[in-house]
């Protein structure tokens, strides 16, 4: 399985290439840092690394779709607000900046059918929580974005467990 | 109804410059299909003074009838008598038959394209336009529409709201059979509820697996040089049979590649090479090497079986059992382990 030479969006090789490419620049990147040696710490490591997933990921998509570029400006504010917040270096720190951009959602009804007032199911409104900037798009919109988003998060996963492979053996 | 309306529409003439308030009214009494054609909107012919104009008019109106409405040969039955002109009643009285007879007519859908479906009636019909078009004031050339053409179905709605709500119920089952082919295991569920269900549980699933193996990727020792070279990457995704390029890795790594590359033939002679897919090169994990791993890890308790050297066959089978639940590669674990200990072997050895 030779890998084409020109990247193209829609080939599921390429993606993977560029996907590793770029997760392993941000780790890199991550690793320069700070080097965290402790156990105490792994919980902060184990942050950066996802933040670096998800980075990676919308870096490689680029603006072209709604989950990334609301997942580059997530990433954006969030590194706004830690460098104004220099001061407090405690690991709850980012999930403080990290919610202070979420979207308030309504947390009344969470065993009970619920039905957004436009007359979207229950079901509609979790996958709109679960994929990122696809809140206030139409039912058509969302489904393209979830399609989309779910190519890129299986092809992450997939070359993050052969990172992981490969690295164990170390 | 036919010879009722001719009466009609001969008594309504022969009395001579009667408004249309009368027949329009038969209409509207008679057939709830022409009310809902004459509430939605189609613009029928204002009365005019004229007995010539009015007729004309209807007679635009009721083509744009003919073809707005789907039930065609009711309203097609009730509208040639009236529809023509009192003149030209007998020639086209046979022509509006043949349009009768299709079944489908194409419909535009428009934003505020009233009157333009009478237009593009005329169009539509060749043999009665040269006749009747003479007359109509309003019947005009086709213009140039940028709208979605939607053919509506015999027996359909052909509101354009129940137009502009197929093509978008449409839309989505479209994309609903794409999204099928995307998320493994889907293929005998119909339904959207269901399967929002599923793709639901997919993008969690998907995303705790981010979680797990970022804390995985998180445990790695730290020393280790994330720096990798383009070709090195490109060959995690070839076939493992060619040897690790040199890298751009500290000095304490080469010795580790040098095993690996032993490994590897080790591991590639034992039948490793499946050849199909690169997740399957992950296999060659099948040494774990005594990481200095924090004992404080809780979670992958694999790791810590990783450590003791002693046993490795359950250990390693219980390393793959916990962390693979998908159970994918769980099939080719076993017949791996053999040359995974010979490896194991040799790796210890040096």
């Amino acid at each position: 399985m030779s890998p084409p030479q020109q990247p193209s969006s829609t080939n599921p090789n390429s993606l993977k290439i560029r996907l590793t490419h770029r997760f392993l620049h941000n780790l890199n990147n991550l690793n320069k840092k700070r080097s965290n040696l402790d156990n105490t710490q792994i919980h902060q490591r184990y942050n950066r690394v996802k933040l670096a997933a998800y980075a990676s990921m919308a870096h490689v998509v680029g603006s072209r779709r709604a989950w990334s570029r609301a997942i580059l400006w997530k990433i954006r504010n969030r590194k706004v607000s830690t460098r104004h917040k220099r001061v407090d270096h405690k690991p709850t720190n980012h999930h403080h900046a990290r919610s202070i951009k979420r979207r308030t959602t309504n947390h009344s009804n969470p065993k009970r059918e619920y039905v957004d007032p436009n007359g979207n199911s229950g079901q509609e409104v979790k996958l709109r929580k679960l994929v990122p900037g696809v809140e206030t798009m139409d039912a058509c919109g969302l489904l393209d974005e979830t399609a989309d988003y779910i190519k890129c998060l299986a092809t992450q996963v997939e070359v993050m467990r052969n990172l992981v492979d490969l690295f164990s053996t170390i | 109804m036919n010879p009722e309306f001719i009466e009609s529409n001969a008594g309504v003439r022969s009395q001579g410059g009667i408004k249309w308030q009368q027949p329009q009214s038969f209409f509207i009494e008679n057939d709830h299909h022409l009310q809902n054609m004459f509430t939605s909107g189609i613009n029928i012919v204002k009365p005019d003074p004229g007995m010539d104009d009015s007729w004309a008019g209807l007679d635009a109106g009721a083509y744009g009838y003919q073809l707005g409405c789907g039930d065609h040969m009711f309203l097609h039955g009730n509208l040639t008598s009236v529809s023509v002109s009192p003149r030209k009643r007998k020639a086209d009285k046979g022509q509006t038959l043949q349009v009768v007879s299709e079944k489908e007519k194409k419909i535009k859908r428009c934003s505020d394209g009233d009157s333009k479906i009478t237009r593009q009636n005329s169009s539509n019909n060749n043999s009665n336009s040269n006749n009747s078009s003479k007359d109509k004031s309003k019947v005009s050339k086709v213009q140039k529409p940028d709208y979605i053409h939607v053919r509506a179905r015999r027996g359909q709605a052909t509101d354009s709201h129940s137009l502009a709500e197929r093509v978008r119920r449409e839309k989505i089952s479209d994309r609903m059979k794409f999204l099928q082919d995307l998320v493994p295991g889907c293929n005998k569920i119909t339904g959207k509820a269901g399967m929002l269900d599923e793709i639901i549980n997919y993008v969690q699933s998907l995303q705790k697996q981010v979680e797990f193996l970022s804390m995985k990727l998180a445990t790695v020792n730290p020393e280790l040089d994330f720096n990798i070279d383009n070709a090195f990457t490109r060959e995690m995704f070839e076939s493992s049979t060619s040897e690790f390029p040199a890298l751009a890795c500290s000095s304490t790594n080469s010795a580790y590649f040098d095993q690996l590359n032993s490994l590897d033939q080790v591991v590639s002679y034992s039948g490793l090479d499946m050849g199909i897919n690169s997740s399957e090169m992950g296999l060659r994990r099948s040494i774990s090497a005594p990481v200095s791993v924090p004992e404080a890890f809780m979670d992958s308790s694999c790791f810590n079986q990783i450590q003791p050297t002693a046993t490795w066959d359950a250990d390693l089978q219980n390393l793959y059992k916990v962390e693979f639940e998908q159970g994918t590669l769980i099939p080719f674990q076993s017949h791996q382990f053999t040359g995974s200990n010979e490896a194991s072997n040799l790796k210890m050895e040096t």
